[in-house]
């Protein structure tokens, strides 16, 4: 298996694949255009617009059930290597994204975005560091669940662990609390947006700041409002999302830095090596993709040109999102449980509760573009 | 269990999924881009929104440019404004995003459109430019 050539390689993705793009071919093409006929409770298409059950939130769930019933609770060696390429989908559909702005865009609302994010990922580091001494957890525990439910869930810890010589078991259990978290919210956060009327940029606003996964954040929006377009709520909570995984560096080292302290023995290493291992390098696609669009090379708005580049990171996203849920193991989350457990929830669900807080009181309904 | 079962991504780090996302995402768009500039010869302009088609600007056969009004819409416009949804049915005009011909123009004045659905004018474009 590990000894595959190139086309060994490609033809052992094309089995888990050719699953997730099935999956959403037939969410996509038949059951979300059945399900927006069928009349219940007197309203027509009353699971997707009153259950918010689109073709997103349907990928999710299908996925979940793929490993959790159908597989037994893991995915088979003969579909793995297709099922990893979920976070290249998704990678991809965040490059394409781009594609909704000009700089100007983001200029208008990039200002707000910086400073709640930099404010709620700093704040909550901080936060949990504390909160960690009062519940005398374990210091490496405290700086893993500081930079997962600070800044970026899993790739944040599994980024801090090795500098603050997390245990692998710890590790887990931290994982395990902001997964369960994170599958929770992005669940219950269009429903509670719908209840207040948020509109698209208060609810991208609130879910691109509270949720700490970029796969949950997009699929949070989209369950929200399907529309790829400027002005929806997947344009704006994108931006809060590429925010947040610029800083994931800067936090990996404030953590460290903050670890270090009472560690004699360890290997410190400098900001500027944490930031050429850890940036996420392919958010200068995102920002490539913008320059485009600035340069109306993609097409003017309202053109099929766009209209077609759109469709197509529609797709790309769903198999991504397919992927996501098929991710998410119901025996890793109940896992979760001791201090980790208690910090992650504590920490986890003032940061959700607060940021929708402050969106209310001072994010306007009327978006910026 | 090896770290490689253990890994999230076909590919060897992190780092080398990025660079492929980016170079996957380069090419989709070029292929996009060549494919609407270079091999379609014609595109159907189907409603943005729902609406009623009130006016149609062009004739078939007719040469239009870029930014030429091609028809108009009476539409339902919803906006957030001081924090309460304002809607308001206004006339919205929608342009040529390349210079091309109209080939054919399937709409009628009081038509109820819906959005992606119904044809309204078929436009061929100019070779190498984007409809």
């Amino acid at each position: 298996m590990e000894d595959k050539n190139i086309f060994g390689k490609l033809l052992a993705i094309v089995p888990g694949l050719a699953i997730m793009v099935g999956t959403l071919f037939v969410l996509r093409v038949y059951v979300e255009p059945w399900m927006s006929q069928v009349t219940l409770f007197g309203y027509k298409g009353w699971l997707v617009k009153v259950m918010s059950l689109n073709y997103i939130v349907m990928s999710i769930l299908l996925g979940m059930f793929y490993r959790n019933v159908l597989f037994g609770g893991k995915i088979p060696g003969w579909a793995e290597d297709g099922f990893r390429t979920t976070r290249l989908f998704i990678k991809i559909g965040v490059i394409m994204l781009g594609s909704l702005y000009t700089f100007d865009k983001l200029l208008k609302v990039g200002g707000v975005a910086i400073t709640l994010i930099v404010a709620f990922v700093f704040g909550t580091a901080i936060f949990i560091l504390w909160l960690g001494k009062r519940l005398n957890a374990d210091r490496s525990v405290s700086s893993v669940m500081a930079a997962a439910c600070g800044v970026c869930g899993v790739s944040a810890s599994v980024a801090t662990a090795p500098g603050v010589r997390a245990k692998p078991v710890d590790l887990a259990l931290c994982i395990a609390t902001i997964l369960g978290f994170g599958i929770a919210s992005m669940f219950v956060s269009p429903y509670i947006g719908k209840l207040l009327n948020m509109s698209d940029y208060q609810f991208g606003a609130w879910v691109g700041t509270g949720i700490l996964n970029s796969g949950q954040v997009l699929a949070t929006c989209l369950a929200f409002n399907p529309i790829f377009a400027p002005g929806t709520a997947v344009a704006y909570g994108e931006i809060w999302n590429v925010v947040r995984v610029i800083s994931i560096p800067f936090v990996v080292f404030f953590i460290t830095a903050w670890y270090w302290k009472n560690e004699a023995a360890v290997e410190r290493v400098s900001l500027s090596s944490i930031i050429a291992s850890k940036f996420p390098i392919f958010v200068i696609g995102f920002v490539g993709m913008t320059a485009l669009s600035s340069l109306h090379i993609l097409g003017a708005e309202g053109s099929e040109t766009l209209r077609v580049i759109r469709e197509v990171m529609a797709w790309v996203f769903g198999v991504g999102l397919v992927g996501l849920g098929a991710y998410i193991d119901v025996r890793e989350i109940k896992a979760a449980g001791g201090t980790p457990l208690k910090i992650g929830l504590i920490a986890g669900l003032l940061k959700y509760l607060l940021a929708l807080i402050i969106i209310l009181a001072f994010i306007p309904k009327e978006g910026a573009f | 269990m090896s770290d490689k079962k253990k890994s999230l991504t076909v590919f060897k780090t992190d780092r080398h999924e990025d660079i492929a996302a980016i170079i996957a995402s380069a090419i989709i768009v070029a292929i996009v881009l060549i494919y609407m500039a270079f091999v379609v010869p014609s595109v159907n302009l189907n409603a943005q929104q729902d609406g009623k088609l009130t006016e149609v600007f062009v004739a078939e056969g007719a040469t239009v440019k870029k930014g030429d009004k091609l028809y108009s819409l009476e539409v339902v416009k919803k906006k957030w404004k001081d924090n309460v949804m304002e809607e308001k049915h206004v006339i919205q005009e929608f342009t040529a995003k390349a210079n091309g011909k109209v080939l054919k123009i399937a709409g009628k004045i009081g038509d109820k459109v819906k959005k992606d659905k119904g044809l309204i004018i078929q436009l061929s474009h100019q070779r190498g430019t984007l409809p």
